[in-house]
């Protein structure tokens, strides 16, 4: 498995007596984009949260990049390259847009604070550069005009994809997210689908938890279909779209 | 053995102050999850107004009590329905505590006016002769307070627990979104909690009156133990309070019997940090446990105030010109000295504003940490003639020390639980400035201090000292806006407003919450011992725990956030009485008054507010983009 940037097994977690998640096993290869689909309450959201280890999981092995997380901190699972966001989109009040985006570059700030509280040449080199990149991001997915505006002030839709650009600036090895197109229009969810396919060519492996299935056919390698905390059906995107358990997930177990 | 007995009796008949404060605490914090600060004053309120109405207009004792108590609770109501309840949905926890703190301000200001400074005792209910039982002298007022407490115990335990009231309130502590959804009038349960709060509050103060000694701030005094007392019962929980009053009144009178009546304060709130340390949610458990996990605060709304780009160095260019031509302005020896001390405490409140307007930690012993490197300073400086600036550096790294240790306790709480820990921490401090009177000089304080100096240099003159402090001020004003602009400041208001979505992001919080804190505590001691040696005289009560909550109110007023705008809060503040002498007197409340205020309609403060029109002016004018909006950050 070592091609693998994140590989699952037997996963479960339970709440009080409820099953949120059981025997999840799953493997993510690296440079893929994998989607989870699932209807509400399935445990999409429970999944990332127990792979950032939000939750603890109750039993089962979570390897990133050949290397047990189980039991880390949220903290340092982010500093080996795990970066998620969160399906309410969770920008950080009292930041503008750009500053939002500047802080998804914490892990990869190199200057020393006391040379900023000296006003050194190489502190303000790095921010310009942190801040030359964050611009281009925002750039790339249209929040420019919004860059020095208070990000709380932004639309719904904007506050998602600004949070994918926060977890970009974090330069992810593992990039997973939670409901990026809600909120988003059709034409939006064109963009992010563009932006998804860029963010995977660069050599980022995605996973993310989608509800919009044109989305999630269009652009995912590999599709996953959670179903009351089990894996009910995984492939690529065209073998899900034919799966009869999947149709009866989603529509009912007449269809 | 006797002895013993009479010291328990009268630990209980304190602690039962204590515990009907705790309880007042707990039901207001159950139905809105906020403590309410001001709760101890509505005691001396309902006992000055009794003192009023039974000693000045002579009426009969049964009358003028209920009289008393209907009259601070109608008081209380009409004060909860202006500035509690409209503020509970909109501010976040941690601001409704500041503002209660203001109310608490206000009240105590409201005391001083109408009641002067002087201590009041009431007459007891039933004579002056005490009864004596068992060889034990217990007073009649003994009687009197352990009934009282009893009826308030038990009556609040039947409303909330059998009563159809008593649900609803309960359900507005479960969840307030889905009480309202009930048909529940959430606004008015939160301000019938209120007033049952304030009316018990103002019962008890009636009842203690006569075997306690009131001023205008006693108020502070019951809050502060009456949070002690619901902080080690454990919040929200009845018992826990009544008990956690009962044992803190208790062990402190036990204290002041056997060791000494000065350290009896130390001892209580160094049993309050075990608490905490320990077992964090009281000795009695949570009692009803409330959500904490939401992300309240998202509720800091305060409009984003950045100075930027040519706009930014040309206000900052005024401010410093404006700040070295002031003296000439204003040659009069006592506006000078007001404005030498508006910088000294400035510097204070940056540091307070690091913790507080951007990591978020609401801090109430900053004033601990002046009061460590002032004393620490002075020390060295009279006793072991240790020169001022070494005395300074020693006392910052005491300061820093200090906040290190008390941050094992800290950084694991957060909220109420933080504040409170700095709180105990200020008067665990002031209890040692009065208490170690061989090396403090005690109540009486410490003189003889020399002027500050480095080398042959000395600043004896306002003048000369006003000139260091501005200097200080313009390179820690340099620094930190050098600090905040970067990723260090990033973080800090990361972790302020989102913890979780900070950690996902590699933020190491508790390293964050860690350096605000010792950057607050280490500004604190700065200015501590300038202040000292300003002076040539420090004594407690400059440096106590009021002094924390002022410099909240300088904080808030001015602009939590921004470095430069609480100096408006400092200097309103510091400058007022100075400039008109009759203000004096209205100080007080004009503090209370002033964070009450701001935190209503004014939350970015003066500063915060000017910014925000004074761009929103610019941008009328200007082209789509302007310079301000293309320059870096």
């Amino acid at each position: 498995m070592s091609d693998a940037a994140l590989a699952i097994k037997g996963l479960s977690k339970s709440f009080g007596g409820v099953r949120a998640i059981t025997d999840v096993s799953l493997a993510v290869p690296e440079g893929s984009l994998t989607a989870v689909i699932g209807p509400n309450g399935a445990g999409k959201t429970t999944l990332f949260n127990l792979v950032t280890n939000l939750y603890a999981a109750d039993s089962g092995a979570i390897d990133f990049q050949g290397r047990s997380i189980r039991g880390l901190s949220p903290g340092a699972i982010a500093r080996l390259g795990l970066i998620r966001t969160f399906q309410s989109a969770r920008i950080f009040p009292g930041m503008t847009a750009r500053e939002n985006a500047l802080a998804g570059a914490h892990m990869h700030l190199g200057v020393a604070t006391w040379k900023h509280m000296l006003w050194l040449n190489s502190a303000r080199r790095e921010e310009r550069s942190l801040a030359a990149k964050a611009d281009r991001l925002l750039e790339l997915v249209g929040l420019a005009v919004f860059r020095d505006v208070a990000a709380t002030d932004l639309p719904m839709g904007a506050q998602k994809m600004l949070e994918v650009v926060r977890a970009l600036m974090a330069e992810p090895r593992l990039l997973l997210l939670d409901e990026p197109a809600a909120g988003l229009n059709d034409a939006e969810t064109a963009e992010l689908a563009a932006l998804l396919r860029a963010v995977r060519d660069s050599g980022i492996t995605l996973i993310v938890v989608e509800h919009n299935m044109s989305l999630v056919m269009g652009v995912a390698d590999q599709v996953v279909v959670l179903d009351a905390g089990s894996i009910v059906a995984a492939g690529t995107p065209r073998a899900i779209q034919q799966d009869k358990r999947v149709i009866a997930a989603y529509v009912g177990s007449e269809a | 053995m006797n002895l013993a007995i009479q010291i328990v009796i009268g630990g209980l008949l304190q602690g039962a102050v204590f515990a009907v404060i705790a309880l007042g605490f707990s039901l207001v914090f159950r139905v809105t999850g906020v403590l309410n600060l001001s709760q101890g004053a509505f005691c001396v309120v309902g006992a000055l107004v009794m003192y009023t109405i039974e000693v000045s207009w002579g009426w009969p004792t049964p009358v003028a009590a209920v009289a008393a108590s209907l009259a601070t609770a109608a008081f209380g109501l009409a004060l909860g329905a202006l500035c509690f309840v409209p503020a509970v949905p909109r501010l976040p926890t941690s601001s409704m505590l500041i503002l209660t703190a203001g109310l608490l301000t206000l009240l105590q200001g409201v005391l001083l006016i109408g009641w002067s400074s002087q201590p009041y005792a009431l007459p007891p209910f039933s004579g002056e002769a005490p009864v004596v039982l068992w060889g034990v002298r217990v007073p009649t007022q003994g009687f009197w307070i352990a009934g009282i407490t009893v009826a308030v115990v038990v009556a609040m335990w039947f409303v909330v627990q059998r009563t159809t009231l008593g649900t609803a309130l309960r359900a507005c502590a479960e969840n307030r979104v889905a009480a309202r959804l009930m048909g529940i009038d959430v606004p008015r349960m939160t301000l019938l909690s209120f007033g049952m709060a304030v009316l018990i509050a103002a019962i008890s103060g009636i009842a203690v009156a006569p075997i306690t000694s009131l001023e205008f701030d006693t108020g502070g005094f019951f809050t502060n133990f009456g949070f002690i007392a619901v902080a080690i019962g454990g919040l929200g929980s009845f018992l826990g309070s009544v008990a956690g009053g009962l044992f803190l009144g208790v062990a402190e009178q036990l204290a002041a019997g056997y060791v000494s009546s000065l350290f009896a304060n130390a001892l209580a709130l160094a049993l309050l940090l075990m608490v905490l340390l320990w077992r964090p949610n009281g000795l009695f458990g949570g009692g009803a446990v409330r959500r904490t996990d939401v992300r309240d605060e998202q509720r800091i709304y305060h409009a984003i105030v950045r100075v930027q780009g040519r706009g930014g160095l040309v206000f900052a260019a005024a401010a410093v010109a404006l700040v070295l031509v002031l003296p000439l302005l204003f040659p009069s020896a006592g506006i000078l000295s007001s404005l030498v001390i508006t910088g000294i405490l400035y510097i204070s409140v940056l540091g307070l504003d690091v913790l507080m307007g951007y990591a978020g930690q609401v801090s109430l012993g900053q004033a601990g940490f002046m009061a460590i490197g002032g004393y620490t300073a002075s020390i060295l400086a009279v006793t072991y003639g240790v020169s001022p600036l070494w005395g300074t550096v020693a006392g910052i790294v005491l300061s820093v020390a200090a906040a290190w240790v008390l941050s094992f306790v800290t950084l694991r709480l957060r909220g109420h639980y933080l504040a409170l820990a700095t709180l105990a921490f200020g008067l665990l401090i002031d209890s040692l400035t009065v208490g170690m009177v061989d090396t403090t000089g005690g109540p009486s304080g410490l003189a003889g201090i020399p002027a500050f100096s480095v080398g042959s240099i000395v600043f004896a003159s306002p003048i000369a000292m006003y000139y260091l402090v501005v200097g200080i001020i313009i390179v820690l004003v340099l620094a930190l806006y050098g600090a905040m602009r970067s990723g260090f400041g990033r973080a800090l208001i990361a972790v302020r407003t989102d913890q979780t979505a900070a950690v996902a992001l590699g933020v190491n919080v508790v390293r964050y919450k860690l350096a605000a804190f010792l950057i607050s505590a280490a500004l604190g001691s700065l200015s501590g011992s300038l202040y000292a040696f300003y002076f040539h005289f420090l004594a407690p009560e400059m440096v106590a725990t009021p002094r924390s909550f002022e410099m909240i109110a300088m904080l808030v007023a001015g602009g939590e956030g921004t470095l430069v705008g609480s100096a408006l809060g400092v200097a309103l503040l510091t400058l007022l009485p100075t400039v008109f002498q009759p203000f004096a007197l209205y100080k007080t409340l004009a503090e209370g008054l002033l964070l009450v205020l701001c935190f209503m309609w004014l939350p970015e403060g003066i500063f915060g507010f000017a910014t925000v029109q004074l761009a929103r002016w610019l941008r009328r004018g200007a082209p789509p983009a302007t310079a301000a909006e293309k320059a870096m950050p």
